[in-house]
């Protein structure tokens, strides 16, 4: 079931820019897809196609079945939640626990369903110490947490992530990654904009190529990451255990996704 | 990060915010600019009469177009046409009488004009030129510079974070009017927070960089008149005595 | 201790000797925490960094890198007052003695963000900002500016204002303004952060460059170990305000305590250490995966 369509959009600053060429993409229910390109490729003016944000110059966007012209955003966002890379440009409640009720309140939930999803966002996210903690003073990571917290709050069908580790150290990816496995268990369609090859590669997702406003690629990680051509066009570099994996001579069918698979081949390979 | 479909307040505010030309205009000293555009602004004050503002507001859009800015002049005239009808609207609902109320409102358009002709073709680095010359102190000039070299970016910053509160079902467009400057709070706050970030981000490359070691800072372009700025100058002032001698011996209808 | 090859670009090297060009910067017993707070930011850190060369300072969000960071170029103590113990020395400077003004020309910082390095409205002079700022004359300035920007390749760039410029591009323009000030260590604080990969490369490209063409020594911090484990001379990890590894990088990431430190090793590290675990030596650390593709096969 198709839920985001992108119908041959172009979109045209009022510079004149033109930061999307006729572009298509389709995305189904419970999809994780990957957008990935350099800076300035258009990934980002894309997924604010998404949420309403921005509506296209020419074709439409569709989500659920319904053109993003018609509706506003605060409508839209209802359905498609986007995290933003900045965390500091969204924080400004007194408390944490007020920052996670201001979206549902937005979103005319009762005080009871408020109270209730705030408690467990708070929970899952490991905030609930600071529930009465004003958000500006938490530290970088935990205010990460927190945007995503107020999120999940009002359960949206489709998660955006907008380059989610920039600046983030190991333990923070280990449990971005970790958050984004739980969002695919739980049936969400999950779209992820980062140019961070090495944090996407163990998540397999369908992975989508940008370079200048348009799709140069479009499909499963391993077989997109794998055409060196159309990477080094859009300026995309390729995650180490698959340059290993297409380095050697004799290897499995599949490409390593993850360090204990590699290792595990090579404990067997080995004489 | 790109933006598109920018609200109105950033295109009004395109009449105020420098741009890169090659024009005749943009070649002058930036005092010469400056003088130019306080030549209008006097000008304007002195009109007694509407036909009198007309000729200057004629001189500002002939200087516009040398100037190749004729599109970002208009937004000034633009923006400024609601204030001036607003002070018509008030002036009259004072007493004040049509044709008196009338030349104020259309002596508030040139004087906005004159000065949006200045910035408009004067760039930041330019101003802190000017400011130098009149020897204001070096902590000052910076301030100034700084402020105006970051306003695109604050007003960036503005609309990333309308963006993000939008996401999260803010209505920015729809409601009452203190139901919508509530609302303003939301993106204020981030805005003021943001801005303090990043002065001291600055505060920091600044230091960074030995700002403030020596009282007398030297710069890599000095200001030095060319017989061209000079020209411009002997010629603007000689049109705006000849023009407040029209003023003074011509009497117009209105 | 690290020793360095000496290039052709020192005038009297027609020949290649190895020399120890001795330490240009050295901590010792640093402790130092800030005004109202309860934990120590640095704890009993002793570093020392030769002339010439890279170290790629790294360790989890808190560890302290940025404060680290902080202590050597002079923002602590002179814009940010504390309680700082022991001893930091740059080029010769005790750095809580001397003056930023006199500091600034021994140590540059280069930031994350290059929006908010960038002060002036056109590259050319914000390259001169430092110097405008120390006084110096038109002329030395004129050559300087134009000095560095032939360094850095932005010569085309000198008229362009910043909003017209690529982040590259403002980091590049960011560098110059620190490299006109002729540092001898330059600090980079994330300076990559918010680029994408391939931006970053470049700007790897450039450290790279100018530390082996100029002998400029440079100290990043950065996430992303292996952007900079191929440039980097070493690799000191922070955890907690204290120095827990210290070391060539290889050697540091192939530590088998290193992935305990919240650091991101990047998988060509992880399965080398995997690999001299299992009892395969290779005879020397991979530096990319092709590179451990070869060994792999020739075991």
């Amino acid at each position: 079931m198709t839920l985001i369509e992108f119908d041959r959009v172009t979109f045209v600053h009022q510079t004149g820019t033109v930061a999307l060429r006729d572009v298509s993409l389709r995305v189904s229910k419970g999809e994780t897809v990957a957008i990935v390109g350099e800076n300035g490729a258009g990934k980002t003016t894309l997924v604010r196609h998404i949420n309403g944000l921005l509506k296209p110059s020419s074709g439409a966007v569709r989500v659920d079945g319904v053109d993003t012209r018609k509706i506003t955003t605060a409508t839209l966002s209802r359905k498609a939640g986007i995290a933003f890379q900045n965390p500091d440009h969204q924080l400004f409640s007194e408390s944490v626990e007020s920052e996670v009720k201001f979206a549902l309140r937005n979103f005319g939930f009762t005080e009871e369903a408020i109270a209730e999803r705030c408690d467990w966002a708070l929970n899952f996210f490991g905030l609930a110490e600071y529930r009465k903690t004003s958000p500006l003073v938490l530290s970088g990571g935990e205010k990460k947490r927190l945007t995503l917290a107020c999120i999940l709050a009002w359960d949206p069908d489709i998660v955006v992530l907008d380059e989610p580790t920039v600046g983030q150290d190991a333990l923070q990816k280990e449990k971005l990654s970790q958050i984004v496995k739980m969002l695919q268990a739980t049936g969400k369609t999950v779209i992820i904009v980062s140019h961070d090859i090495e944090f996407l590669w163990p998540l397999q997702p369908r992975l989508v190529v940008m370079s200048g406003g348009r799709i140069v690629a479009d499909g499963p990680t391993g077989q997109v990451m794998a055409d060196k051509d159309v990477l080094v066009g859009a300026r995309v570099t390729q995650p180490q255990l698959l340059r290993l994996y297409l380095a050697l001579r004799v290897r499995p069918d599949k490409p390593f996704f993850d360090v204990p698979t590699a290792e595990r081949w090579i404990a067997e390979a080995a004489p | 990060m790109d933006r598109g479909g920018r609200p109105l307040v950033y295109w009004l505010s395109g009449g105020f915010v420098f741009r890169k030309v090659v024009s005749p205009f943009h070649k002058l000293d930036p005092r010469v600019k400056l003088l130019v555009s306080g030549e209008f602004f006097v000008l304007s004050l002195a009109a007694s009469s509407v036909v009198e503002v007309a000729l200057v507001l004629a001189a500002i859009v002939s200087v516009a177009a040398v100037a190749k800015s004729l599109k970002r002049i208009g937004r000034t005239i633009v923006f400024s046409s609601g204030f001036a009808a607003f002070i018509l609207v008030v002036n009259i609902l004072f007493g004040l009488g049509v044709p008196n109320a009338v030349l104020y409102s259309v002596r508030f358009l040139a004087i906005i004009s004159s000065t949006s002709v200045f910035f408009v073709t004067t760039s930041p680095d330019e101003l802190e030129q000017i400011m130098r010359w009149w020897k204001l102190p070096r902590d000052v000039v910076f301030a100034f510079v700084t402020a105006v070299r970051f306003i695109p970016v604050v007003m960036l910053d503005a609309f990333q974070i309308m963006d993000a509160q939008k996401s999260r079902g803010l209505e920015l467009e729809k409601g009452s009017i203190p139901r919508r400057v509530r609302n303003t709070i939301p993106v204020l706050i981030p805005l003021v927070v943001n801005s303090v970030i990043r002065s001291g981000e600055l505060a920091e490359a600044m230091e960074s960089r030995a700002y403030g070691s020596s009282p007398k800072p030297t710069s890599l372009y000095g200001l030095s008149a060319r017989w061209y700025d000079w020209s411009v100058l002997v010629l603007g002032i000689v049109l705006m005595v000849g023009t407040l001698y029209i003023y003074r011996s011509v009497r117009f209808p209105f | 201790m690290a020793t360095k090859r000496l290039s052709a670009i020192r005038p009297a090297a027609a020949f290649e000797q190895e020399y120890r060009l001795g330490t240009l910067a050295s901590v010792s017993g640093l402790s130092f925490r800030y005004p109202d707070a309860g934990k120590w930011a640095l704890q009993d850190i002793d570093l020392h960094v030769e002339e010439g060369d890279v170290v790629l300072l790294a360790g989890p969000s808190g560890c302290g890198k940025s404060t680290l960071l902080r202590c050597l170029n002079g923002l602590i103590p002179h814009m940010y007052p504390g309680e700082l113990r022991g001893e930091v020395t740059v080029g010769g400077q005790k750095v809580a003695e001397t003056p930023m003004a006199s500091l600034s020309q021994n140590v540059g910082m280069l930031f994350q963000n290059p929006e908010n390095q960038i002060f002036m409205f056109s590259v050319e002079r914000d390259i001169a900002f430092g110097l405008q700022n120390l006084g110096v004359p038109r002329d030395e300035m004129r050559s300087r500016v134009d000095e560095t920007m032939r360094l850095l390749g932005i010569t085309d760039l000198a008229q362009r204002a910043p909003h017209e410029l690529s982040d590259g591009q403002k980091q590049r323009a960011a560098l110059a303004g620190v490299i006109a000030m002729r540092p001898k260590l330059i600090i980079l604080d994330e300076p990559t952060s918010l680029l994408d990969p391939r931006t970053a490369m470049d700007v790897v490209g450039m450290i790279e460059e100018l530390n082996h063409a100029h002998g400029i020594t440079f100290i990043v911090v950065e996430h992303r170990l292996e952007l900079l484990t191929p440039v980097a001379d070493r690799l000191v990890v922070l955890d907690a305000g204290r120095k827990v590894l210290d070391g060539k990088p290889m050697d540091v990431l192939a530590d088998e305590r290193a992935g305990g430190f919240g650091i991101s090793i990047p998988p060509v590290a992880r399965l080398y250490t995997y690999l001299a675990k299992e009892g395969f030596k290779l005879p020397r650390p991979p530096r990319s995966p092709e590179e451990l593709a070869q060994e792999l096969q020739a075991t």
